[in-house]
């Protein structure tokens, strides 16, 4: 247990102090050096202080940010679970028995660390797209409640995910049969019951790990920037970008693992209340795996 | 209809910042925040310029496309207001504003944004006209009183004008005029001695 804190408190430090960086950096004085031309040089430099390269950098911002951004996030809340169900009423859940051997998947340390990672993650999904998807909701009250919650949420999740990250690394890294798993996708496509090669975690179990405690991490700090404009105007328009656009990929692939847990498998949330998956379960869809 | 239009001449501009302390006093607006300011570059160096900046009440405003929940809003005479009972504080609009118009106050939590504030041409907010609420959430409503905006009212020099788009025009092409024409066309400084 002491192994895992020591390295995340470190993890932290690190973070906190390139906040503390970037905000002085963000104080430095801009007002040196400007040209002494005409009045478009004088302009441009004017512009230039005042709101950094809006040509290039705002202007991208805004054609983003005010046609893209929420049709996609728009498209992906949509598409996403339509996909689902569509693939529900064709294929259907998988069926395993639970009633014989168990195999031990989830100690309870990981489940208290999953849990906390999905109550965070599950509230900075919900109420980020409230933001995001503002307009329909009329802002206001409720979605400023959103925004505030998303920002507590962060700090919750900015804590849980470093030690989620060192707890699963090691099960978590590539494996030649991932890409075989890819191709078939899991076997999510096909109604047979076929061992699928995986190990304990499968290529869609490791790419969601990356997705959420990597990406989580750079969603973290871009949303700390953000949120204290901590940086030049231009950087903040940048991290913005990256926020929101990796935010719809987490979103999309935070649904698919709200499917996989919850119908796809039938009874499979189960194995992160007790921590337990049946014997005929691992088997198939965790083939590899030496339990 | 009027379109209402902000021009600030520098070659009038003092740095007195005398419209700066007008909107902020006359407005009562929230502490940490400056609905309009004056920058000075080459300061005490040869070609020192200031220029007092607010919002420009853009047409096509990169302020009310980023909005995501739609707070932001422009009238047909050009103005454009924020509603704060709707704003979240975001910040989305101070991203996208090429003028750094948009402030913020402390928010309720977490250190967060509050409500957006800028400069709303003394033109009020989208509560009643008058109304006690309006002057608390956006300050004084000088249109409507058929008045111009307290920055350009007050501007010593009248470098600051605001107004009716076309009467702007007209003053500052006579002013322009008077100071002599090509004063500042491109390299005429250097290639014909003139300043």
């Amino acid at each position: 247990m002491q192994r895992l804190i020591l390295p995340g408190a470190v993890l932290s430090a690190v973070l906190a102090a390139s906040f503390v960086i970037g905000a002085n950096a963000a104080g430095a004085d801009l007002l040196v050096n400007f040209a002494q031309g005409s009045s478009a040089d004088y302009y441009k430099d004017l512009i230039a202080f005042i709101t950094g390269d809006w040509q290039q950098f705002g202007r991208l911002f805004t054609e983003l940010q005010g046609q893209v951004f929420w049709k996609v996030f728009l498209a992906v809340i949509t598409i996403v679970p339509l996909a689902f169900f569509l693939h529900y009423l064709v294929i259907g859940a998988m069926e395993f028995s639970h009633d014989g051997e168990q195999v031990l998947f989830f100690p309870l340390f990981a489940r208290i660390i999953h849990l906390i990672a999905a109550i965070s993650f599950g509230l900075l999904a919900l109420t980020g797209l409230m933001v995001i998807l503002g307009k329909f909701l009329g802002g206001g009250t409720l979605v400023r409640t959103a925004r505030y919650i998303h920002i507590g949420a962060a700090i919750v999740f900015a804590c849980d995910a470093p030690l989620m990250f060192l707890m699963w690394v090691k099960d978590m890294l590539p494996a030649v049969y991932d890409i075989k798993w890819l191709f078939i996708l899991g076997g999510y496509l096909s109604k047979q019951k076929k061992p699928v090669p995986a190990g304990k975690y499968n290529a869609g179990q490791k790419m969601w790990f990356w997705g959420a405690t990597v990406g989580g991490g750079v969603m973290a700090y871009t949303g700390y920037v953000i949120w204290n404009m901590g940086a030049s105007l231009d950087t903040v328009r940048l991290y913005v970008i990256v926020h929101n656009a990796l935010g719809a990929g987490l979103v999309a692939f935070f649904l698919t693992h709200l499917y996989m847990s919850l119908f796809a498998i039938k009874g499979s949330l189960n194995s992160m209340i007790t921590g337990y998956k049946p014997k005929s379960e691992v088997d198939i869809l965790h083939s590899r795996y030496k339990y | 209809m009027a379109r209402m239009k902000f021009l600030c001449d520098v070659e009038r501009c003092i740095d007195c910042s005398g419209c700066v302390v007008a909107c902020k006093e006359g407005n009562q607006i929230p502490v940490g925040v400056n609905r309009r300011r004056v920058i000075t570059l080459n300061q005490g160096q040869a070609g020192e310029k200031s220029i007092s900046v607010s919002c420009m009440h853009c047409a096509d405003a990169p302020c009310i496309a980023v909005c995501p929940v739609d707070a932001i809003y422009q009238r047909e005479d050009g103005v454009v207001l924020v509603s704060k009972k709707t704003c979240i504080g975001c910040g989305y609009c101070f991203m996208a504003c090429p003028f750094g118009a948009p402030q913020f106050p402390k928010g309720a939590a977490f250190g967060a944004r509050g409500a957006m504030d800028k400069c709303t041409f003394c033109a009020g907010g989208p509560e009643e006209t008058f109304s006690q609420e309006e002057k608390k959430l956006y300050g004084q409503n000088r249109i409507a009183e058929g008045k111009p905006p307290l920055c350009a009212a007050m501007c010593a020099t009248k470098a600051l004008l605001a107004g009716d788009a076309d009467v702007v025009a007209d003053v500052y092409r006579e002013r322009v005029f008077a100071r002599g024409s090509g004063v500042n066309a491109w390299g005429w400084d250097k290639a014909y001695n003139k300043k």
